[in-house]
């Protein structure tokens, strides 16, 4: 049961945190399906980072980490510049510019990861190796009956994402900022005659979002797969997309349809685990999130409500 | 004097890509020159003589004669070698091009291959089936299969309003998971940890074929590509099935408006494109390779995209585009072993060349803006001689 909680919320609070910034980005009007490409790009760069000034820091030293984390924001937010100039500048069609990213962060990343590899560490390898992140366990509240496993065991990134989160949605919601966001993918006419420039306040959200993702891929890369890979891409981006929809838009919602997607994730692995299965089952165990975001798709697509000027392209002169 | 510079540039861009007609294939050539540039500057920085890099990237895909070659090989083999990776880069881009004029955007494309090739292997291609039977079972199975997983995504975008692009990225992670599972429980190769190689007889490709004093690999699919291509262009410009896929993709409301069943052509047209696909996972899984590799999807899917958005969408577009691509992706090994630069900088090509086709639109509407302004300073221009 322990394990299923504390694996369960190392997987879904990255994918939060990106669905945080996906959120950001959808209610300023911008469709993002580029957030895999995001998060695989900040990884990159994070882990660039981290691998470069690795032999300054002692082995255990937590410090590389955080630089990494650091970098990895930077890095998707840089990215993301991209897609913000494919979408409000040149105003491409949305959802190619999205599905152009990801394919574009997926050959650059591989193609850089190997370059990098042969030329400067002279090895020829197609990852950098990072380890697993230290983790730690809060002293009191870890002592409580089933709840305490939130608290034991935790990757540090988890306490941060959740900072993170924290104030994500107060500036979302509480913030003037937030307001003339949130007005940008409703009726970005009415934020225009206010006298709030509409592309700047979209360009800010999809950097938010390509920052948030970014840091959403790095804590994979120091959790999961322990080295940044051409393996990150493997649909942590499309799951939070699928997280936002579930959850209408809306920060509250998006973090239970996450905790959904982690839970049954590690649950499954707990059940091939308890049941002796081979592990070739685990192969039917990854199926779960992607089944049930079908599923949920399903029964909810009926009742959510997309932002109303969402994937829109501006124009100051339509009525 | 900037702006007098800034006024050549423009006119030089103008007379180019200015005219309307020849804007079809000038924009294409323009992104596609501008990526090849790119590639030459990163290759040249790479310290690789960059020239030589793309004259490689030629002569692995038979294109242009090598310096030596195996026992048995020649340049014509590379070529037939080529045009078996070419088959399924050209059904699956059919298959994004369909989807794209209903205004749909399929990126599954590379889940439905793998399920209709999937599907196809175990039916026909483990079976004692003869040639003449088996071949056609084959194409007809691929086909269906792909159209079914086509046909389900465009019923979920009708009838409970999914985006398309989020249910085709579950499908494909969905078939890809449960496919490995599959192999790795029943099919697998101890040796090669793929699954076990299809019989000769169900393949679409005459392996090792002896002609004169060459060994080579004859695609059969090609031939049914070129049909696929004929009848797609058919399709799309002189049946009402095309017209109304083509309303819908410009404007669904119009298209209400005008009684065409929306819901219905959506399926319809999704149906197609997946159908195409599951002839691309044929000739890919059944014909170009011979197994299965688990848990691995292809990029033909993806790079796709790439070859219907620079091939202007246009079914006879696709086959240049289609034919660059697939030089660039299959002479990369080549030129990785004989210039040292990494294989994987022809995705990077690739993916550039996406970037700038998805700029098309705009370059579009800033030449027509550069001409109006041309236009009106030439007015300007003569009404200021007739005043004098």
């Amino acid at each position: 049961m322990n394990t299923i909680i504390i694996d369960g919320l190392s997987f879904a609070l990255p994918l939060f945190i990106m669905a945080i910034g996906g959120i950001y980005c959808e209610r300023s009007g911008i469709t993002n399906l580029a957030i895999e490409g995001l998060q695989g790009f900040g990884a990159f760069c994070g882990a660039l980072f981290a691998v470069c000034i690795a032999q300054y820091f002692a082995g255990n030293s937590p410090i590389p980490f955080y630089l990494a984390m650091l970098f990895a924001f930077l890095g998707g937010m840089l990215f993301s510049l991209l897609h913000a100039m494919l979408c409000i500048k040149f105003k491409a069609n949305q959802v190619i510019s999205g599905v152009v990213i990801n394919i574009l962060a997926m050959a650059l990343t591989e193609f850089m990861t190997k370059q990098i590899n042969a030329s400067i560490f002279g090895a020829a390898s197609n990852k950098f190796v990072l380890g697993v992140s230290a983790r730690l366990t809060v002293p009191v509240l870890s002592r409580i009956p089933v709840l305490g496993a939130v608290f034991t065991n935790l990757y540090p990134f988890e306490i941060v994402i959740a900072v993170i989160a924290v104030i994500a949605w107060y500036v979302l919601y509480k913030t003037r900022f937030g307001l003339h966001l949130r007005a940008c993918g409703d009726n970005p006419h009415a934020v225009d005659a206010a006298g709030i420039e509409v592309s700047r306040v979209r360009l800010v959200a999809v950097m938010a979002s390509g920052a948030l993702s970014g840091l959403g891929g790095i804590c994979f890369a120091y959790s999961i797969s322990a080295n940044f890979s051409s393996n990150i891409y493997s649909g942590y981006g499309y799951l939070a997309i699928a997280a936002l929809i579930f959850g209408n838009w809306k920060i509250m919602p998006t973090l239970g349809a996450c905790l959904l997607f982690g839970f049954a994730r590690s649950g499954g692995y707990e059940l091939v685990k308890v049941l002796e299965m081979p592990s070739s089952y685990q192969d039917l165990v990854m199926v779960l999130p992607y089944v049930l975001t079908l599923l949920m798709l399903i029964f909810f697509s009926k009742k959510n409500h997309s932002p109303k000027a969402l994937g829109e392209i501006y124009d100051k002169g339509a009525r | 004097m900037k702006k007098n510079n800034k006024n050549i540039l423009h006119k030089l861009i103008l007379q180019t890509i200015g005219h309307e007609k020849r804007q079809q294939y000038m924009i294409p050539i323009f992104t596609i020159v501008l990526s090849l540039i790119f590639g030459l500057i990163v290759i040249a920085l790479l310290g690789s003589n960059p020239f030589k890099a793309y004259y490689n990237l030629l002569q692995g895909s038979g294109l242009a004669p090598k310096a030596s070659y195996a026992g048995h090989k020649g340049i014509i083999t590379d070529f037939t070698s080529f045009l078996n990776a070419l088959t399924p880069m050209l059904f699956a881009a059919l298959a994004v091009l369909i989807a794209l004029k209903a205004g749909l955007f399929n990126i599954g494309v590379s889940g439905q291959m793998l399920a209709a090739g999937f599907t196809a292997t175990i039916l026909i291609g483990y079976s004692d089936l003869p040639a003449v039977v088996a071949k056609p079972l084959t194409v007809l199975i691929g086909f269906i299969v792909g159209a079914l997983a086509g046909a389900l995504v465009g019923w979920l975008k009708h009838r409970f309003n999914i985006n398309e692009v989020v249910s085709t990225i579950m499908f494909n992670y969905i078939f890809q998971y449960v496919i490995s599972f599959l192999i790795n429980t029943f099919y697998v190769d101890p040796v090669s940890r793929q699954s076990k190689n299809v019989g000769a007889a169900g393949r679409l490709t005459l392996v090792d074929m002896v002609i004169g004093d060459y060994k080579m690999d004859i695609p059969l699919g090609i031939l049914l590509a070129a049909v696929g291509i004929a009848v797609t262009a058919f399709l799309l410009n002189k049946t009402i099935l095309g017209f109304e896929i083509k309303a819908v993709g410009s404007s669904i409301r119009a298209a209400e408006y005008a009684g065409i069943r929306v819901g219905r052509t959506r399926v319809l047209a999704m149906m197609l494109s997946g159908g195409f696909a599951g002839l691309a996972g044929v000739t890919y899984y059944m014909g170009y390779f011979a197994s299965i590799q688990p848990k691995v999807l292809v990029s033909t899917g993806y790079d796709a995209i790439a070859v219907a958005l620079l091939g202007n969408s246009s079914p006879i577009g696709i086959i240049f585009s289609s034919f660059l691509i697939t030089v660039i992706s299959k002479g990369s090994t080549y030129m990785n072993s004989a210039s040292g630069v990494q294989a994987e900088i022809a995705s990077a090509i690739t993916g550039i060349i996406l970037l700038f086709s998805a700029c098309g639109a705009y370059v579009r509407y800033k030449v027509d803006r550069w001409k109006d302004e041309q236009k009106q300073t030439g007015r300007l221009a003569s009404d200021g001689r007739a005043a004098k």
